[in-house]
């Protein structure tokens, strides 16, 4: 009887262990915009590659301070979301719906920054056709940014359906997906700024 | 019209898709000498010149291409009344796939009109052979949102048809629609053909050109397949509920 007991535990415990969170859809749409910003990443490498004292002095310039917060911001926001999942998972509507509530404004606060960085190198009469690297910056930032402002419609959907309880605790697909699609956001950003503002 | 007709038709339709594939990567990207298209950066004498070099194969591929492009028309056309089917009474997504499609179609004709146009007479002025140019990259490539609009509607129904997959038959699996929809939304960096001329992003990069097109034909080729197992499967019911119906009406 126990033995039967603990295979059943375990097999329960191997469907929670494959189960892959969110939606199929959302996997394949992170793997295809992962491809897309590798290739970018490629590409900017290249062109690193082909004039790096351009690229050097223009990195010289950007402030890695704005890099640096964004990335704890995206990252605290990333932890909210986690906690949001958990949350869901143990019922706990009301926590939920503040953890969420939390990542978008973590998300507002990252839009808000890559405006002021955005307004300063545009007083400074730096724009993405003064060199390949400002091409880059504000290209592969502005890819960056228009994710996280479609994430940050993710997230306040999400919130309305927590404050609604229309998430299911057993099955939180929506939510999980919401939360992948915004770990990628945050992944992406992780590695854009050692790229951009900091690789010598 | 008979049901085996309409079928027929439909499957017609179905298979203009690969027909215009074929067709457009051939005069369009082939003849037409976009493959690799010409560089934003070129001065109006090379561009002028570039033209001069392959006048016959050049203004082939256009004018080809012009006509070929309208077999989007028929698969649109198909892929609307299926979509219809899927929503019911009020084919809001069915219209906008359709709409999507049928200004896409405008969208290529006319960037392939101006670059006929272009080599029109290319013992001309090369600045305006440079515009006629211009002009017909800049509205190919900024004027994509039509297209953008098509994938998305085509994709957010047939991911809606709960019906069709409840029975198993839905028009597209489910990594497919995402995949339309991914497809979808690269062609937003082409935006940028607007203001740069070098690098990835100008009309001739990976990130405006290759990539952005890659996908389109990509989504054209996994929706045709899709679209024509889908009306294969059709025909085959509609034979087999017809034999049954002949045998029930056979006296015993």
């Amino acid at each position: 009887m126990s033995a039967e007991r603990d295979t059943c535990s375990l097999s329960v415990l191997e469907k929670k262990r494959r189960h892959l969170p969110g939606l199929e859809g959302v996997w394949v749409f992170v793997t295809a915009d992962m491809t897309v910003f590798g290739i970018l990443f490629a590409l900017f490498m290249v062109g690193r590659d082909q004039d790096p004292e351009i690229f050097e002095s223009s990195r010289q310039s950007l402030n890695p301070d704005f890099g640096g917060v964004n990335t704890l911001i995206l990252l605290t926001s990333s932890w909210f979301v986690v906690l949001a999942v958990d949350a869901v998972k143990r019922k706990e509507g009301d926590g939920a719906q503040h953890y969420l509530a939390g990542a978008f404004a973590c998300g507002v606060a990252f839009m808000v920054s890559k405006a002021i960085e955005y307004t300063q190198k545009l007083n400074e009469n730096i724009t993405l056709l003064t060199n390949d690297f400002y091409m880059y910056y504000f290209t592969l930032t502005g890819i960056h940014l228009m994710h996280v402002v479609a994430g940050n419609v993710v997230l306040a959907v999400l919130w309305f359906m927590a404050r609604a309880r229309t998430i299911d605790p057993e099955r939180p697909t929506v939510l999980e997906s919401g939360a992948t699609y915004w770990h990628m956001v945050d992944l992406l950003w992780v590695m854009l700024f050692p790229l951009l503002y900091l690789v010598r | 019209m008979d049901q085996k007709t309409s079928l027929r038709f439909q499957l017609l339709s179905a298979c203009c898709g690969p027909a215009f594939l074929v067709t457009f990567v051939f005069f369009w990207g082939i003849l037409g000498n976009n493959i690799p298209n010409p560089s934003p950066s070129l001065s109006a004498e090379e561009l002028a010149l570039r033209y001069q070099n392959n006048l016959g194969e050049i203004r082939l591929g256009f004018i080809i291409s012009m006509i070929s492009v309208c077999l989007y028309l028929p698969w649109c056309s198909y892929l609307s009344a299926r979509l219809q089917q899927i929503e019911g009474k009020f084919p809001t997504l069915a219209n906008l796939q359709l709409i999507g499609g049928a200004l896409t179609v405008m969208v290529v004709s006319f960037s392939a009109c101006f670059w006929a146009i272009a080599a029109f007479r290319p013992e001309g002025n090369p600045e305006l052979i440079q515009f006629a140019t211009d002009s017909g990259w800049l509205i190919i490539d900024l004027q994509y949102a039509c297209t953008t609009l098509q994938m998305v509607a085509f994709a957010l129904c047939v991911l809606s048809d709960k019906k069709g997959q409840a029975a198993g038959t839905p028009l597209m699996p489910n990594w497919a629609c995402y995949l339309t929809i991914f497809c979808a939304v690269s062609f937003f960096p082409a935006s940028l053909t607007g203001v740069l001329k070098t690098g990835p992003f100008a009309w001739d990069g990976v990130m405006s050109y290759y990539f952005p097109y890659f996908c389109w034909l990509c989504w054209e080729t996994i929706a045709s397949y899709f679209m024509i197992k889908d009306v294969r499967r059709r025909i085959r019911e509609s034979k087999s509920s017809s034999a049954s119906l002949s045998l029930e009406a056979q006296p015993a």
